[in-house]
């Protein structure tokens, strides 16, 4: 047994102490024996997460643990290292990361449009679907990556190419430097993300593109194994196929993005493992519900630099409240209960890794539940707990050395192990030769002063010189005083010196010692300026009293008590609130009722809501006994039912899918952003429900998303429950892409006679789909179990369009020139259905007797024409001459700002036309609700319907109309009055975190320039989508 | 003859008829005579009103503004009286720092004519392609605005503007003030840079260099200005040197607090005796300074949203009345998406400015005598005020009300136009198609 002192072994552990070398391997030279066991002793060992040993021995023998913990007997073969007063850990894991593969640079895209996949091979038709990739296959150790890894604690990593949307299998590695050893798992998890990466084909160009993806991939897949193959050969199916097994790790950025992707995973029985953005705590209670295990990143966003008040604007409050309250979210993740580990992936420094964990400590992050985010939970999710994330027998002896506990401040990392591979982050300090020494050497006899510490020496010498002097032939010994500036650098125990003369009388040049450190003493050899070698040793002076430098004291600093910061708000953001607005019950007394139905307009009447419903409506109405009435007296104002936005773009991340000249199989409702504050903005002009429609980039769009403006809820809580399905279609320039530039002339259609054949062929496929899925289920429910034929591939796209055939989905239809809107009544009346609704529809009036017969509604701009060439016979009586032929007649939006004044909007059909006041504000309550077959709760004042509905300053209809109250489902979700309190809310709220921001930036934290994000205004134009 | 010859007769008449007439109404020729409008309640443009006016006009201008309850009226004087019944007349509504004229359909590029290519370009001049044929520009007129001033956008100095009155032949019988003023595009504080749907909004790191340049045109331009007969022409300079001399306007286009605070700064440097600021967003919170510095304020489209996601939801609505209680001059422009067809839409903006606290006849002013006066024509039109250009209209109700304003006549220089247009002629045309109205 041999015993040395943990210093000793770090001067050479820049070699890695166990090198293994691969039994399949040739060597060139003498073949290595395995070495020995290491014993590391009086260390306090963390075995995992939740256990403690002190005094702890860790006995480490092939790069395996093979004892650890007290009353261990050290065998004889084992080199000991004596740790006492250190701290170890079992090194961290690192679920997403992209280590070991080489940075990959895209070809350079082609402009114009790229239809079809670039990829060559058996493969699947779209690039950004990967499943065939094997991280693995191109993993290689990367020496400089690895290190910073290793700094920042971790010894293993999840490695995979972070490109497409499924992106194949990641590897499993540990960080050392063998290739052949490091890799643990080859195919560890297969992975997935919302973005299409590298990929260059035009699908998905969305978000819900994406969504759409990747369903019908899972569909495309199940078809594939049960029977498909024998249709088509699939790499890329056949390796999707293979991979379900696997931990299934989805990128998922932004708290919504997360419910998103639990989506799909409930549609096919999958608990994705998310990786997070760092917004989670917004919506803890959602995310917990997905019951997905989360990898979460430690990001947090540097302070802004609000020292000018007036550029601070571009910083909102949802920034502020972010920069604020982001290091509390792992805290926040763990008192939920959720599963959690975390990643470096993120940072941009990842220096900044051990920092960022313990200000999520100081946040309220145990330090048990921060080890075992960062240990036992990733190997658990990764399916490795059985040989990484503990520091129990048999486990790779992966762990790191600290000096102080790993959670503190101002603990440092000595040492971080990776399979039994020992590499230092921090060398140990050298022996000191801090102090006094007397240094000799030829006829110098000086006093070399050394302060500081190593790697940072500061030196001095003084002394003299005794030279001979020649006198008349006597020699004499002549002193002479001199002194130097020294500079000394120590590597281990090898000195150098480099004495610089200080004063002018420089005539001994610059001497440069060098030598070694033995017992508190130095000496070795050097040269003089002349070029002539000396020997020079050094004795230590004691010390006096006087100059013993103080025992370095940095006092371990106490974790602090939780910091105090604000409140969770819903939305997060401006105009979001603590606690959401609840349901009311409301009688509103003396005013202008426009019920919107048989009763007309009553003057100083009543209505009487509870429940979120309409309980009545008259000249006077009867409480009876409901409790808790809420009373507003309305003398002067009018009561409408909530506007009802036809068409609309709001709150969506994105709007079109028009790569293809169909995407039937993408839904808004997939990609719905509950926290735009456009919600909020149409709810100051009484709209009360919308329907969010695809754009118009290709002749077959997306699904709709119907929504109501339930400020402050989710996205699935917006959308009206038992809406109907809707589609959109679109005809026209934008189908055929007349303004997207010269270059975009492939895609098909490209003129209106394209157009035809889009629907056409598309019908007829949709028909023969559900032909092929009739004649199934007939065979599959007979008993002929020789007759078994195979299910038809499910196919997202088709089963909306059939949906469309059996009348179970109705088509919204972005329309502009007569010619067309007729050519697709056509298509729908040979196919057996009806357009639901022509939208836009600017020529409408000049074939409404056309549309009539047809039975579609139409929905429209008051005024809007000549944005293009398709609408320069635009006219605003437009809606006014559609009325007069009978149609249902709505006006609707397409804008953020305009569908917010649609009331007004409604008061141009009056001018324009002459429509009775009555009938025009139906064009934005109850005409749309009948357009969307919602009138049988939704768009008039009538007993038994949604309480939507929408109190006013004046005739709803005028410019003076300024909505006060806007009521959805009972509830008051906008309330002029509490405007003024509201905003002054805000900006205090702001004001405190500003102080904060200011006290960081006077701390010395590095700030940020105020900067700005935000959403475009979303056209049936817009393409692609926000992300 | 038999009911159905008398269909078809009416139909082929009808049909012929718009068949012919779908072209921009024939402008209306120089007025003669005089004429006397009695029983309206007039909108005087200078923030007065009176509830039973009588106006009258000769040869082009006001000749008669007075309350018929108080002044004793010679009917005879007047060549022809017309009782308005009660309607509202109003001067005609101006519409400052428009395109009308220049921009035709948004989508087709060949329709645009309003952005030169190029940084600093005083010298390009609007009026030369305000094109009267606009389709445009009679649905603009049928809702009661009959002049603007046609600006071009573009670089950091778009061009040189004129005025015109809606209702003529050609542009040089449109302009009502040929080139008065200059439109300075501030640079922007913000930087805003568009990519995948998101606007991402950075301080600018260009913005001391862009105003050194600004200066150094101005300092140039004032050396080369204060040169008598200068050897070689610069025709950049040339288009400079009204701003200096006091005869243009200098219109700074600007939203943002530092940069209209920098221009006023800018305007004091150069001794620029006329300046104008057009968007401010911010202008509410530099009153002081715009009042000091006599600057008027075109302010930005009223119907829109808010600039800043923090903001107060209906802040757009709430600005003029800011404004006017801070006592800064303001009027209505129209600058925005769609800003063209738009136009039409001006008096509604001033209807919502009512709704949120703007006095009435503060609101007609702004539509009219603040923007005449701002862009230097309020001495001969802006207003109902003998002596000035009897530019003006009758609507049968409230004109800033989309619910009511409902012109039955108007009068540009006393000449009565046509209130048809286009939009009108196909309604018409199908509204016979279909027989729903008779």
């Amino acid at each position: 047994m041999k015993r040395i002192a943990l210093f000793f072994f770090i001067i050479i552990a820049f070699v890695p102490i166990q090198a293994q070398v691969n039994e399949t391997f040739p060597y060139n030279g003498v073949r290595p024996k395995q070495l020995t066991a290491v014993a590391i002793v009086h260390a306090t060992v963390f075995i995992d997460d939740k256990t403690q040993v002190d005094d702890a021995t860790l006995l480490i023998r092939n790069g395996k643990i093979e004892a650890s913990g007290t009353g261990i007997k050290i065998p004889d073969d084992a080199v000991v290292i004596d740790a006492t007063g250190k701290f170890i850990y079992p090194s961290f894991i690192d679920l997403y990361s992209e280590y070991g593969l080489n940075k990959y640079t895209p070809v350079e895209r082609k402009p114009g449009p790229q239809i079809e996949s670039t990829r060559k091979g058996a493969f699947g038709w779209n690039e950004a679907i990967r499943p065939d990739i094997r991280s693995a296959l191109q993993f290689v150790c990367q020496p400089e990556a690895a290190a910073e890894y290793r700094s920042a604690g971790f010894g293993t990593v999840l490695t995979h190419r972070m490109d497409g949307i499924a992106r194949g299998t990641s590897a499993l590695v540990t960080l050392g430097s063998n290739e052949n050893n490091n890799l643990l798992i080859a195919d560890a998890a297969a992975h997935y993300s919302f973005s299409k990466g590298f990929s260059m084909q035009d699908y998905p160009s969305s978000l819900m593109g994406s969504i759409a993806l990747l369903r019908q991939t899972y569909y495309d897949a199940e078809w594939y194994k049960k029977g498909g193959e024998a249709e088509e050969r699939n790499l890329s199916l056949e390796a999707w196929n293979n991979e379900q097994a696997l931990p299934q790790i989805f990128e998922a950025n932004d708290k919504w993005n997360i419910l998103r992707a639990d989506k799909i995973g409930d549609e096919f029985g999958i608990r994705y493992i998310i990786k997070t953005s760092g917004n989670e705590y917004q919506r803890i209670n959602e995310v917990k519900n997905t019951q997905c295990p989360l990898i979460v990143p430690l990001n947090f966003p540097a302070a802004f630099n609000v020292s000018d008040p007036h550029t601070t604007r571009l910083v909102s409050l949802a920034e502020m409240k972010h920069w604020e309250m982001a290091p509390s979210n792992p805290a926040t993740i763990a008192k939920a209960g959720i599963p959690f580990a975390m990643t470096l992936f993120g940072l941009n420094d990842k220096a900044d890794f051990l920092k960022n964990i313990r200000k999520a400590v100081s946040y309220g992050l145990s330090e048990e539940e921060a080890l075992g985010a960062l240990t036992t939970v990733p190997a658990v999710l990764i399916h490795a707990e059985h040989i990484i994330g503990t520091l129990k027998p048999g486990y790779f002896a992966n762990f790191i050395i600290c000096d102080k506990k790993i959670f503190t401040e101002g603990a440092t990392i000595k040492e971080n192990w990776v399979q039994g591979e020992a590499f230092v982050i921090e060398p140990e300090n050298p022996i000191s030769i801090k102090g006094k020494h007397r240094l000799s050497f030829e006829r110098y006899s000086l006093t070399l002063d050394i302060k500081g510490e190593p790697g940072d020496y500061k030196g001095s010498s003084a002394g003299i010189i005794t030279r001979e002097v020649e006198s008349g032939g006597v020699a004499s010994a002549h002193s002479d005083s001199v002194s130097f500036k020294v500079k000394i650098s120590q590597k281990g125990n090898y000195i150098s010196l480099v004495l610089n003369p200080d004063s002018v009388y420089s005539a001994h040049g610059i001497i440069r010692l060098s030598g070694y450190v033995a017992g508190g003493q130095m000496a070795g050899e050097g040269q003089l300026s002349s070029g002539e070698w000396v020997k020079w040793e050094t004795s230590k002076i004691p010390p006096s009293g006087l100059e013993n430098e103080p025992a370095q004291n940095i006092s371990e600093k106490k974790i602090e008590t939780p910091v105090s910061i604000g409140k969770i708000i819903y939305p997060f953001g401006a105009f979001g609130s603590e606690e959401l607005p609840v349901q009311e019950t409301v009688w509103i007394k003396n005013a202008t009722v426009w019920t919107c139905d048989s009763q007309g307009v009553i003057e100083n009447g009543q209505v009487l809501i509870s429940g979120g419903k309409i309980i009545a409506v008259g000249k006077s109405v009867d409480p009876g006994n409901l409790k808790d009435v809420r009373v507003i007296d309305a003398t002067g104002k009018h009561i409408s039912p909530g506007i009802i936005d036809e068409h609309s773009h709001i709150a969506l991340m994105s709007v079109n899918e028009g790569a293809q000249a169909s995407s039937a199989e993408v839904q808004e409702a997939s990609v719905i952003s509950p926290e735009d504050i456009r919600i909020y903005r149409q709810l100051s002009g009484g709209v009360t429900a919308a329907q969010l429609l695809h754009g118009s980039a290709n002749p077959i769009g997306g699904q709709s998303a119907i929504i109501k403006l339930r400020w402050g809820k989710t996205a699935d809580q917006m959308l009206i429950e038992e809406a109907p399905p809707f589609i959109k279609f679109a005809l026209g320039e934008n189908v055929k892409q007349s303004n997207w530039g010269d270059l975009v002339t492939k895609r098909f259609p490209q003129t209106r006679m394209g157009v035809e054949q889009v629907y056409y062929d598309h019908f007829i496929r949709a028909k023969e789909y559900g032909e092929a899925w009739r004649k199934f289920n007939t065979k599959s429910s007979g008993n002929k179990k020789n007759d078994v034929i195979a299910a038809p591939r499910r196919d997202l796209e088709m089963d909306a369009l059939l949906e469309i055939l059996e009348k179970k989905r109705f088509i919204t239809c972005h329309s502009y020139v007569q010619s067309e809107i007729n050519m697709l009544m056509h298509v729908a009346d040979s196919m057996g259905f009806a357009v639901n609704t022509f939208t836009h529809v600017l020529e409408g009036y000049k074939i409404a007797d056309k549309i009539k017969k047809h039975g579609a509604g139409v929905s429209t701009f008051s005024d809007w024409w000549a944005y293009k060439m398709e609408v320069k016979d635009a006219i605003p009586y437009n809606g006014a001459l559609m009325w007069k032929n009978g149609l249902t007649v709505a006006f609707n939006s397409d804008d953020p700002e305009m569908g917010r004044r649609l009331n007004q909007e409604a008061g141009k059909a009056v001018k324009y036309g002459g429509v009775p006041e009555e009938e025009a504000l139906k064009f934005v309550t109850l005409n749309p609700a009948i357009l969307l077959h919602l009138d049988n709760r939704m768009g008039s004042l009538t007993k038994g319907k949604d309480a939507d509905l929408v109190i006013w300053s004046d005739n709803p209809l005028s410019i003076y109309a300024i909505a006060e109250k806007t009521f959805v489902d009972g509830i008051c979700y906008y309330d002029r009055s509490t405007e003024e309190k509201r905003m002054k809310e805000i900006e205090a709220e702001k004001s405190r975190i500003i102080q904060k921001m200011l006290d960081a930036k006077s701390a010395g934290e590095e700030t940020q320039e105020p900067k700005a994000k935000e959403n475009q205004h979303l056209h049936c134009d817009t393409l692609g989508n926000i992300e | 003859m038999k009911p159905i010859t008398l269909i078809v007769v009416f139909c082929f008449f009808f049909i012929t008829l718009f068949t012919v007439a779908q072209c921009n109404p024939v402008p209306a020729p120089e007025q003669k005579g005089s004429l006397l409008i009695t029983n309206c309640i007039a909108h005087l443009g200078n923030g007065q009103k009176i509830d039973n006016a009588v106006v009258g006009f000769r040869e082009g201008k006001f000749t008669l503004v007075a309350d018929a309850m108080i002044a004793k009226i010679d009917m005879t004087a007047f060549d022809k009286v017309t009782d308005a019944a009660g309607q509202h007349l109003y001067p005609g509504f101006i519409a400052p720092n428009s395109v009308l004229g220049l921009h035709e359909i948004d989508y087709v590029r060949a329709t645009i004519d309003e952005k030169e290519t190029g940084l600093y370009k005083p010298s390009v001049r609007s009026v030369i392609a305000y094109n009267t044929d606009s389709e445009i520009i009679p649905t603009v007129r049928s809702n009661g605005v009959l002049i603007g001033q046609v600006t071009p956008r573009g670089g950091i100095i778009s061009g040189t503007s004129s005025v015109v009155q809606f209702d003529a032949w050609n542009w040089e019988d449109a302009v009502i003030k040929k080139d008065d003023g200059v439109h300075l595009y501030w640079p922007s504080v913000i930087n805003r840079t568009q990519d995948k749907g998101v606007i991402k909004l950075e301080l600018s790191k260009s913005y001391n260099d862009q105003l050194r340049d600004i200066r150094t045109l101005f300092n140039e331009a004032i050396a080369y200005c204060s040169k008598k007969d200068p050897v070689h022409t610069d025709l950049r300079y040339e288009a400079l040197r009204g701003l200096l001399n006091g005869t243009m306007t200098l219109y700074i286009h600007a939203d943002e607090y530092n940069q209209i605070a920098e221009a006023i700064q800018f305007k004091k440097e150069m001794h620029i005796d006329r300046m104008v600021l057009v968007e401010g967003y911010d202008s509410w919170r530099l009153s002081k300074l715009l009042r000091e510095n006599n600057v008027g304020v075109m302010l930005r489209r009223v119907h829109e949203l808010p600039k800043y996601s923090d903001d107060d939801v209906l802040l757009p609505y709430k600005l003029p009345t800011m404004l006017f209680n801070e006592g800064v001059m303001f009027c209505f422009q129209n600058e925005g998406e769609w800003p063209a067809t738009n136009t039409r839409n001006l008096p509604f903006y001033a209807g919502t400015a009512v709704a949120y606290g703007l006095p009435y006849e503060e609101a007609v002013k702004a539509l009219t005598l603040n923007a005449a006066q701002m862009m230097g024509i309020d001495s001969f039109c802006g207003s109902i005020e003998i002596g000035k250009d009897a530019t003006f209209f009758l609507s049968q109700g409230d004109a800033l009300d989309m619910l009511t304003n409902h012109l039955t006549a108007a009068w540009i220089q006393g000449r009565k136009i046509s209130l048809t247009n286009k939009q009108v002629e196909l309604y018409e045309k199908y509204k016979a198609k279909y027989d729903v109205e008779k």
